[in-house]
């Protein structure tokens, strides 16, 4: 294997990671391209024709679900694998994900996030892996490039001690396409922190057993039971690497949750990936004007860490959580679970939903979204720019059925006086 | 359940089978191997299994090559070479590139039997006795059937020598003589008697004293058709079929310097052909319609043109005189109506010509059966026959250019295997049936039977397996080197462009064991029976998905309707 370049270097985010993959000598990788991740695996496609990623097998399927499949017999056989999808593309392998971890199969997967359609829309929110956070697949959420990066070393070592697969998600073209420096650790570094993949169970000719076969009822319970035991134990492992990763690595990365100006805040905010240094900045111009706020940045979404998250936000006189995904009925569907970390405490909980397929969220919205908060004067959820004229005309409108003309079309124009996709007539 | 605590709950598992969820039962369709009809066996007049023979040649088993080809035609050497090989217009790899060169391989098996002196597998003697009256191609694939069942085969026949037209009438530069010889050698070693030089007058006697339980009638159509064209006498006139006959004899015909050759059918281009080769320094073939309405094959006047023949399409003979001072004829212009027949028009020009041939066409000469009762006749001489090809009289069978037929040596050679077939069933008591009848090409209607073929038509393939592969092109001899004499023009191939040529075959509506239906099948239920054995279905676990039928390159499964 061909040395990588260490040290500190500008790349964008989507080669860091491919980098940081390489580094952690994955035997398999399969993949189908889709937008925002493709950078990633490109990249890596890249390094297994030249040589520098070896040994290694790089192999082109027809579809995420055929990508993520070939992965689970890989892994089944032994080897370290890894692949990266967004969106539909998740969803296209949706079967195959809640089988990866049925079978306990140590898998890493990069989801660069964006939004489902319809309407189709390529840009960043949360709706993908939010779709798939029952799977049983832990799912951590990097902030910045640097962090998506050790996330990605992290990852497989967690993976492979518990023998269940780790989704890495970082947001699409915020880190993906971005150009930032980071800190490429060494090779010897990687292989010091990350050991050979010791598989917990391995399709042997020689030895053969029968890997995921019909399970009745009266196995069936038990079999999820121990997936969800899975998670449990890692909210331990996941702090455990956080430590051992500084220890190797000199940095502060992944970890459950981490806070800021959190001690003695009043409003504390809550948020997952690259958002949280936005609100880092309003947290500051905040403090500057006098208001005790601080935030917390949710590292691990799946195992979802009940106890550090209540221990992280349980001093605060209120919470506000700013997501990036919308539970259709329901609301924000971070903040759901943080009111179950928050039972018995009547901490008022409040939702911010902001950012939907990739709208940029501005500090001076986020700041003035915060005050209103604090003076109690929003609805619950609050989203965050809405555009409100279009919204109350497009639902005045749904009773004319005269109008061939679908909602978003109609939204749109009336955001932009211009008609982009002509209605059917 | 794993026993083994390290391994995962209920996740691993000890070695179990899901060999009891018989998933057959779920089949709305099931799939069949069938062998459908390629489309150049389809085609071959001498009813030839040419898939068969290329899949053997392709492996280098030539001598099983030639085994299976020789079950229907024993002169694959002579087939080779002059045959116009309609299989290759049929064969499907056309529509991929070129289609496979069949003769080139069918000669290379021939050539190869002749140097090897293989022999044909023959059933034992079954002590009937059987006459073949004519030696031309339909006569002795009949006597050569005949004796490969088990009969006594005697041939009579007129000429000097055995072979008919393959040596009086085509030229030595397609069928060299040697490869004639060699070829009807098998007959002889296979205990066929010939009686050469036998004219018959009285077939009913003939039949007693030989103790002849049936007569086979293959006298063929050697008796030129008469024409009147005013002053016969100014020019030297000669008969195509006798000038061919003669080239074959000691004393070959005397042609002038200026020959016209009148006709447009195979043997006018035989004949304009040997002229040139004869000496003659122009030869011009006169032709009363155009060079599409021609019947003579579209290479046979392609290679003429090559060597030098001349073409005067739209024209007849009016005068053989056009002026008493001259050496020239009298050429009237034709136009075609809307039927495409020529009509005069009463235009007229002179040809120089000192010779004229005449190759108008044949007819069989079968006067000297005029004296047996029972037999009955066409208007133009050709002797009548019934579907099993016997006449009026039982045990006296017919074929070959005497009855309506077309005339080619493939023609031939096809009717007489039939008519040994026929003589064979005749013989046991019964009627010929064929094996099988051709059923729709398009469309399937689910329906299977076995004895119903369908014709392997290009959309069964699936021709996106097979790989690009241009033919390699025999070698010819270029135009004016061949007027030196009457050499072969066109090369045999080597071993290696034989074997790329076999190769090269579709192996159309026949498995050729390329396994993709045992790897694409999901429920493993092809079973692979071994080289040369070729797979079956195990129907207690195929769902019928049919994944094997789309996926098989040559259309060799059909997905047929379940009686549910």
């Amino acid at each position: 294997m061909s040395t990588f370049m260490p040290g500190r270097k500008q790349v964008e985010g989507s080669h860091a990671v491919a980098e940081a993959i390489a580094l952690s000598r994955p035997q398999v990788i399969s993949c189908y391209p889709i937008t925002p991740q493709t950078h990633i695996v490109e990249g890596l496609s890249a390094m297994v024709k030249s040589g520098a990623l070896s040994p290694c097998e790089f192999m082109n399927v027809e579809s995420e679900f055929a990508a993520l499949s070939a992965l689970i017999g890989a892994s089944a056989a032994g080897a370290r694998t890894y692949t990266a999808t967004s969106s539909q593309g998740l969803l296209f392998m949706a079967e195959a994900v809640y089988n990866a971890s049925g079978l306990g199969l140590p898998i890493v997967m990069t989801i660069g996030n964006r939004a489902i359609g319809a309407p189709i829309n390529i840009w960043n929110d949360h709706s993908d892996s939010m779709a798939l956070r029952d799977s049983g697949w832990i799912q951590l959420h990097a902030e910045s490039n640097q962090e998506a990066l050790d996330l990605h070393i992290q990852a497989f070592k967690l993976a492979e001690q518990l023998s269940c697969p780790v989704m890495v998600c970082m947001d699409g073209f915020i880190l993906t396409h971005a150009y930032e420096e980071v800190d490429m650790p060494s090779q010897e570094q990687v292989d010091a922190f990350l050991p050979p993949f010791v598989p917990q169970q391995v399709l042997d000719p020689s030895d053969p057993i029968t890997i995921g076969a019909m399970v009745g009822p009266d196995a069936y319970m038990e079999v999820r039971y121990l997936l969800h035991h899975k998670h449990l134990q890692a909210v331990e492992v996941i702090e455990n690497l956080r430590k051992e990763f500084k220890r190797h690595f000199g940095r502060d990365s992944g970890g459950l949750v981490s806070s800021y100006r959190a001690d003695d805040a009043e409003t504390l905010v809550l948020a997952m990936g690259s958002i949280n240094g936005t609100i880092r900045e309003a947290v500051d111009e905040m403090r500057d004007e006098g208001h005790r706020i601080g935030s917390v940045k949710l590292c691990s979404y799946r195992p979802f860490p009940l106890e550090a998250l209540r221990e992280a936000l349980k001093g605060a006189k209120r919470v506000i959580i700013l997501e990036k995904n919308l539970a259709t009925g329901l609301g924000g569907i971070l903040a759901s679970n943080t009111r179950m970390a928050l039972r018995g405490l009547n901490t008022p909980v409040n939702t911010i939903i902001a950012g939907l397929g990739g709208r940029p969220i501005p500090k001076k919205s986020v700041v003035r979204a915060f005050r209103q908060i604090e003076t109690g004067e929003v609805e619950e959820p609050h989203f965050l720019d809405m555009n409100w004229p279009a919204i109350h005309e497009a639902i005045n409108n749904r009773g004319l059925v005269k109008r061939r003309e679908s909602e978003a079309q109609r939204v749109l124009r009336s955001v932009s006086g211009v008609e982009v996709a002509k209605p059917v007539r | 359940m794993s026993t083994n605590t390290q391994l995962p709950f209920a996740i691993s598992l000890e070695l179990d089978s899901s060999l009891a969820n018989k998933t057959g039962s779920w089949r709305t369709k099931r799939p069949v191997y069938v062998d459908r009809i390629p489309p150049c066996n389809r085609a071959c007049p001498a009813g030839e299994n040419i898939q068969a023979w290329l899949y053997l040649a392709e492996e280098a088993r030539y001598e099983e090559a030639w085994q299976a080809l020789v079950e229907d035609n024993p002169f694959p050497a002579i087939h080779g070479r002059v045959c116009y090989h309609p299989c290759e217009s049929g064969c499907n790899r056309t529509k991929l590139d070129e289609p496979v060169s069949i003769h080139a391989v069918e000669r290379f098996l021939g050539d190869q039997a002749i140097k090897h002196g293989w022999l044909p597998k023959m059933k034992p003697a079954t002590g009937k006795r059987v006459i073949v009256i004519g030696s031309g191609p339909t006569g002795l694939s009949c006597a050569y059937h005949c004796a490969r069942l088990g009969h006594h085969v005697t041939i009579y026949d007129a000429g000097e020598k055995p072979g008919g037209m393959m040596r009086y009438g085509i030229p030595k530069y397609r069928l060299p003589r040697e490869v004639l010889d060699a070829e009807l050698d098998l007959l002889v070693r296979m205990g066929i008697r010939f009686v050469q030089s036998a004219r018959i007058d009285d077939l009913a006697k003939l039949m007693e004293t030989d103790r002849a339980d049936a007569v086979f009638l293959a006298c063929g159509a050697g008796l030129s058709k008469k024409i009147d064209i005013p002053n016969w006498h100014a020019r030297h006139v000669i008969d195509a079929v006798k000038m061919l006959r003669d080239i074959e004899s000691d004393s070959p015909p005397m042609l002038g310097r200026r020959v016209a050759v009148y006709g447009g059918g195979n043997t006018a281009l035989d004949a304009a052909r040997s002229a040139l080769r004869l000496g003659a320094e122009e030869v011009v073939l006169v032709y009363r319609r155009d060079r599409k309405r021609m019947p003579a094959h579209s290479s046979e006047v392609i290679d003429a043109e090559e060597e030098g023949v001349k073409m005067k399409w739209l024209s007849t003979i009016a005068d053989l005189q056009a002026d008493p001072g001259r050496d020239t004829i009298r050429i009237e212009k034709m136009k075609l109506n809307a039927k495409g027949q020529p009509e005069p028009t009463g235009e007229y020009e002179e040809l120089g010509a000192d010779t004229v041939i005449l190759a108008i066409g044949q007819e069989a000469e079968t006067g000297f059966l005029r004296n047996m009762p029972g037999l009955q006749f066409d208007k133009d001489g050709s002797l009548l026959v019934d579907q099993q090809m016997m006449s009026g009289v039982a045990g006296v069978f017919a074929g070959g250019d005497m009855t309506p037929a077309t005339r080619t040596v493939t023609n031939g050679v096809g009717n007489g295997k039939k008519a040994a077939r026929c003589i064979d069933a005749f013989l046991a008591g019964g009627v010929y049936e064929k094996p099988y009848t051709l059923g729709s090409a398009r469309g399937d209607d689910g329906v299977f039977d076995p004895k119903v073929k369908e014709i392997a038509s290009f959309d069964r393939l699936n021709p996106w397996y097979y790989t690009d592969a241009p033919k390699h092109i025999q070698e010819r001899l270029a135009g004016l080197r061949r007027l030196d004499g009457f050499a072969e023009i066109v090369s045999g191939l080597d071993e290696t462009d034989a074997m790329h040529e076999s190769r090269r075959c579709l192996s159309c509506g026949n498995c050729f064991e390329c396994d993709n239906c045992y790897g694409v099948c999901p429920d493993n239920a092809v079973i692979k029976l071994g080289p040369g054995n070729r797979f079956e279905f195990n129907y207690e676990y195929c769902k019928g998905c049919g994944l094997c039928s789309v996926e098989c390159p040559c259309g060799a499964i059909k997905m047929v309707e379940e009686k549910i």
